[in-house]
C-alpha cells in the first residue's frame, strides 16, 4: 500500500493557488464544505514520485495567520492543530512573483509554527516582462526551505513541485523569526508557564479571535488566559512582530531578488515606469490636475448660471404669485435662496467626483498614492496618510476614519490632525463664488485664470497639510515605525455603471446633507434678519422718511435705504455689528462675520447664508453672484468683494477649522478632547492671522 | 385671516429649524456602532 501524506495549499488571495491545486490534483478532486462553516473546502489526490500519494486541500486566501474572517480562521485553526486528520505533513505557500514581499509575509509565519514548509514562486513566466530575476539558491538559504519556481499558466515547473513534496522530510522546520524577538520579557513568561509548547503557536492562540471549534478547548482556554498584558498591549505587540517579518524579508529580498524596471516588456510596466517616475510621474499628475480643474470650469458654468438664474426667477415668482405675507417672504427671501446657493455647486460637484472617481476605477489612484508615498516619508507621514489626504478632498470626516488602517499612532494622530486642511468639498462653493468675483475670466495658454486660483488652493491645502506634518512630526514624542504597503491594481478601463453611481452617492450626499442644515439655517436667519428689537427696527419706514425728506428720492430708492436700515436693526444686524471689530481688519463686514460664524455648522452655508441676508428686502431678480458683486464696503467704499477682501476670505477658509462635525469625529478618533480643542484653535487662530495680513498687504 | 395663517407656517418653520438643528448638533441620538459615520452627509458609506 503506498504512503498518503497531507499537503495543504496555501497564500495570498490571487497568487494563483487554484491554479497550482489543479495542476496538481487534475480531475482527483472533490469541493466540500468545512463543518458547521460555509466556507468552501477543496481538496484532491495527487501522485507523486517514488509512489508517494498526496491528500491536497486547497485552503482558503489569507494575508497572515492574524485570521478576520471565517476563511482564514479555517487556515488558522488547521495549522494550530496538530491532531485533525487533515493537519499537515508539509505546507505549500503559493506566492506570486510580482508581490513576493507582501506574500512572503504568511510564509513566514507558517515557517515558524515549525511545519515542513514549502515555498512556490508562481507566475514565473511573468518574470521577464517584469524586469524580475531572483536568486533561488540565495533565497533557499536565507528561508531555510526549498523553492519551487512554476508557471501554471505555461505548465511549467509542476513536476519539480512534486518532487520536492515528496522529499518533504528534507525541509528544514527552522523558524525564520525567534519568537522571543518581538518581546523577551513576555515571551520568557509565556514560555514559563508553557515550557512544553511551541511559543509561537501559543502567541497566535492568545492573540487571535479564533472559534477552535475542533481543538481541545481546555488546552487553548488555558493559554487563552493567559494576558499578562492589555488588548491594547498585544495589538502593540502584534504590529512589532509585523514589523519584525518585513525586516527580516527586506534583508531577505534586499540581496535574492533583483527588479530592474527599465527591463520590463509588458503595457502595464510600460505605464507604470512612466506613471511612477520620479520627474513623469509628478509631472503627469500636474498635468492631470490641471485638465480636471479646467474642466470643471469650463463644463459646468453653462449649467451653472441656468441654476442660478431659476432660482432667481423662482424667488421672484413665489413673490409675485402667492399671498403677500410672512411666509410667503420667507420662502422667496430665505428658503429658496438659501436652497439656490447650494444647488448651483451640484455641476461642478458631480464633475469634481467624476475624474476622481475615472481615476480610482483606472487603477491610475493607486499610482498616485505610490507615487506620493516618496514626498510623504520626509515629512513624517506614511504613505497610507495619502489616502485619507486625498479621500479629504470629499469629505475629511470619512478621510479621518480611514486613518485607522495607519498602525503607527504618531502617523496616524498627525494624519488626523493634518487632514482638515486639504480642500473638502465644502470649501469648494466658498471658493468659486468668491473666485469668480475678484479673478478676471481671461486665459493664460488656455488656461483660464479662475481654474489656476482653485488649483493654487487645492495645492495650498495640501501643502499646508504636509508641512503642518513635518512640525508635528518634530514637535510630537512619540515614538513607533510602520511599514507601507500597496496593492497595485492592473490598468483597466473604468466602468461606467461604477462611476455614475459614486458620482450619484457623492453629489446626493453633499446637497442632501449639507442642505438640510443650509434650510433649516436659512430659515433662522431670515428670521433675524426680518425681525429686530426696539424702535429703531419697528419704526424703520418713518425714520428714513424723515431723514430723506429734504432729498428728491424715488420711491425704490427710499425702499431700498428702508430695507438696508432695518436689516442693520435686526437681530442679525446687531449681531453681526457686535462682532464686526474683529472682523473689520480682515476687510470683511458684519454680513460677511455672519456668514463666517453661521459656516462652522459647515463651510457651505457661507454662499446660503450671504444669499439670504442679500435677498431680505429686496424684490429685484438679481442672482447670488450678482448680489454679491453689488455689495459696498460701508466705510471704504468700492465693492465690499474685492481682490483684498477676496483673498482674505478664500485664505481664511483655506486654513480655519470651520467644521463641526470634523471636530466631533477628531474626538472620537482620539478619544480626547485634546486634540480636537489645539485643532480648533491652531488652525482658526492661524487662518486669522493669515487671512488678516493678506489684506493688510493686499488693500 | 390670510396674515394669521403666514405667521403660523413662519411660527412652525422656525420651530422645525430650530429642532433640527438642536437634534443635529446639541442633542444627538445615539448612533448604531455599525454606522461608520452618522447622517453627518459625509458620504463615506
Amino acid at each position: 500500500m503506498s504512503k498518503q501524506i497531507n499537503v495543504a495549499l496555501i497564500g495570498n488571495p490571487n497568487t494563483g493557488k487554484t491554479s497550482v491545486f489543479n495542476a496538481l490534483t487534475g480531475l482527483n478532486q472533490k469541493v466540500g464544505n468545512y463543518p458547521g462553516i460555509t466556507v468552501e473546502k477543496k481538496e484532491g489526490i495527487c501522485k507523486l514520485p517514488r509512489g508517494v500519494k498526496a491528500h491536497i486541500i486547497d485552503l482558503p486566501g489569507t494575508y497572515s495567520l492574524n485570521a478576520s474572517s471565517l476563511d482564514e480562521n479555517v487556515v488558522i485553526e488547521l495549522l494550530l492543530n496538530k491532531n485533525d486528520k487533515d493537519f499537515p505533513d508539509i505546507a505549500v505557500v503559493v506566492t506570486d512573483v510580482e508581490n513576493l514581499k507582501r506574500n512572503l509575509l504568511l510564509f513566514t509565519q507558517i515557517k515558524d509554527l515549525e511545519i515542513p514548509t514549502l515555498l512556490v514562486i508562481n507566475m514565473a513566466d511573468r518574470m521577464r516582462y517584469k524586469g524580475i530575476s531572483l536568486d533561488i539558491d540565495y533565497l533557499e538559504a536565507q528561508l531555510q526551505t526549498k523553492i519551487a519556481l512554476i508557471s501554471t499558466r505555461k505548465k511549467e515547473g509542476i513536476d519539480n513541485l512534486k518532487h520536492l513534496i515528496a522529499n518533504y522530510k528534507e525541509v528544514s522546520v527552522t523558524p525564520c523569526i525567534k519568537a522571543s524577538d518581538i518581546d523577551k520579557e513576555y515571551f520568557e513568561n509565556l514560555q514559563k508557564a508553557f515550557p512544553n509548547q511551541l511559543l509561537y503557536k501559543l502567541w497566535l492562540v492568545i492573540t487571535q479571535d479564533v472559534n477552535f471549534g475542533k481543538t481541545d478547548r481546555k488546552e487553548i482556554d488555558a493559554v487563552a488566559n493567559f494576558k499578562t498584558k492589555s488588548k491594547a498591549d498585544l495589538k502593540r505587540l502584534q504590529q512589532k512582530e509585523t514589523i519584525k517579518r518585513y525586516q527580516f524579508i527586506n534583508n531577505v529580498l534586499r540581496e535574492g531578488q533583483t527588479i530592474d524596471v527599465s527591463q520590463a516588456k509588458d503595457l502595464r510596466s510600460k505605464l507604470d515606469r512612466i506613471l511612477t517616475h520620479k520627474v513623469w510621474g509628478y509631472a503627469i499628475f500636474f498635468v492631470i490636475l490641471l485638465t480636471i480643474f479646467q474642466a470643471i470650469y469650463d463644463w459646468s458654468s453653462v449649467p451653472m448660471d441656468f441654476i442660478d438664474s431659476t432660482f432667481a426667477f423662482l424667488s421672484e415668482w413665489t413673490k409675485n404669485q402667492l399671498p403677500q405675507g410672512a411666509f410667503t417672504n420667507l420662502l422667496a427671501e430665505g428658503i429658496i435662496p438659501g436652497l439656490g446657493g447650494i444647488v448651483i455647486f451640484i455641476p461642478q460637484i458631480a464633475f469634481l467626483f467624476l475624474f476622481i472617481s475615472v481615476l480610482e476605477e483606472s487603477g491610475y489612484m493607486s499610482r498616485v498614492v505610490f507615487l506620493m508615498d516618496r514626498v510623504m516619508r520626509r515629512f513624517g507621514l506614511s504613505g497610507k496618510s495619502v489616502v485619507p489626504l486625498i479621500s479629504g478632498t470629499a469629505c475629511a470626516i470619512p478621510a479621518i476614519m480611514a486613518t485607522r488602517n495607519i498602525e503607527s499612532w504618531k502617523e496616524r494622530l498627525i494624519t488626523i490632525l493634518v487632514t482638515p486642511f486639504t480642500t473638502c468639498s465644502a470649501r469648494l462653493p466658498v471658493y468659486l463664488i468668491i473666485i469668480s468675483l475678484i479673478i478676471p475670466e481671461g486665459r493664460f495658454l488656455g488656461l483660464g485664470y479662475q481654474a489656476l486660483t482653485l488649483m493654487l488652493l487645492y495645492f495650498l491645502g495640501f501643502a499646508t497639510a504636509v508641512l503642518s506634518a513635518y512640525i508635528l512630526n518634530k514637535v510630537l514624542k512619540i515614538k513607533s515605525k510602520t511599514f507601507f504597503v500597496v496593492e497595485m491594481p492592473n490598468y483597466k478601463l473604468p466602468m461606467f455603471k461604477n462611476v455614475a453611481l459614486t458620482v450619484l452617492e457623492k453629489t446626493k450626499s453633499f446637497v442632501f446633507g449639507a442642505g438640510k442644515i443650509i434650510l433649516a439655517i436659512s430659515i433662522i436667519l431670515w428670521f433675524l434678519a426680518s425681525y429686530g428689537p426696539g424702535d429703531d427696527f419697528n419704526n424703520a419706514e418713518s425714520i428714513i422718511k424723515t431723514e430723506y425728506a429734504a432729498q428728491q428720492l424715488s420711491e425704490d430708492e427710499i425702499s431700498q435705504h428702508i430695507s438696508s436700515y432695518k436689516l442693520e436693526h435686526s437681530y442679525i444686524g446687531i449681531t453681526g455689528h457686535a462682532i464686526e471689530p474683529i472682523i473689520r481688519p480682515l476687510g470683511y463686514d458684519w454680513k460677511i462675520g455672519i456668514a463666517i460664524v453661521s459656516s462652522f455648522a459647515a463651510r457651505e452655508v457661507f454662499v446660503g447664508t450671504l444669499a439670504t441676508i442679500y435677498s431680505v428686502g429686496n424684490d429685484d431678480e438679481a442672482t447670488i453672484k450678482n448680489r454679491m458683486a453689488a455689495e459696498v464696503n460701508p466705510i471704504l467704499g468700492g465693492p465690499l468683494f474685492n481682490f483684498a477682501s477676496g483673498i482674505s476670505l478664500l485664505l481664511f477658509y483655506a486654513f480655519a477649522m470651520q467644521c463641526m462635525s470634523t471636530l466631533a469625529v477628531v474626538k472620537r478618533e482620539t478619544n480626547s478632547w485634546k486634540w480636537p480643542t489645539l485643532q480648533l484653535f491652531i488652525m482658526s487662530g492661524f487662518a486669522y492671522v493669515v487671512a488678516l495680513i493678506a489684506y493688510q498687504f493686499l488693500k | 385671516m390670510n396674515t394669521i395663517i403666514q405667521n403660523i407656517l413662519v411660527f412652525a418653520a422656525i420651530v422645525g429649524a430650530l429642532a433640527f438643528l438642536l437634534r443635529k448638533f446639541i442633542w444627538k441620538k445615539s448612533k448604531s456602532k455599525k454606522a461608520c459615520g452618522g447622517d453627518d452627509g459625509c458620504g463615506c458609506h
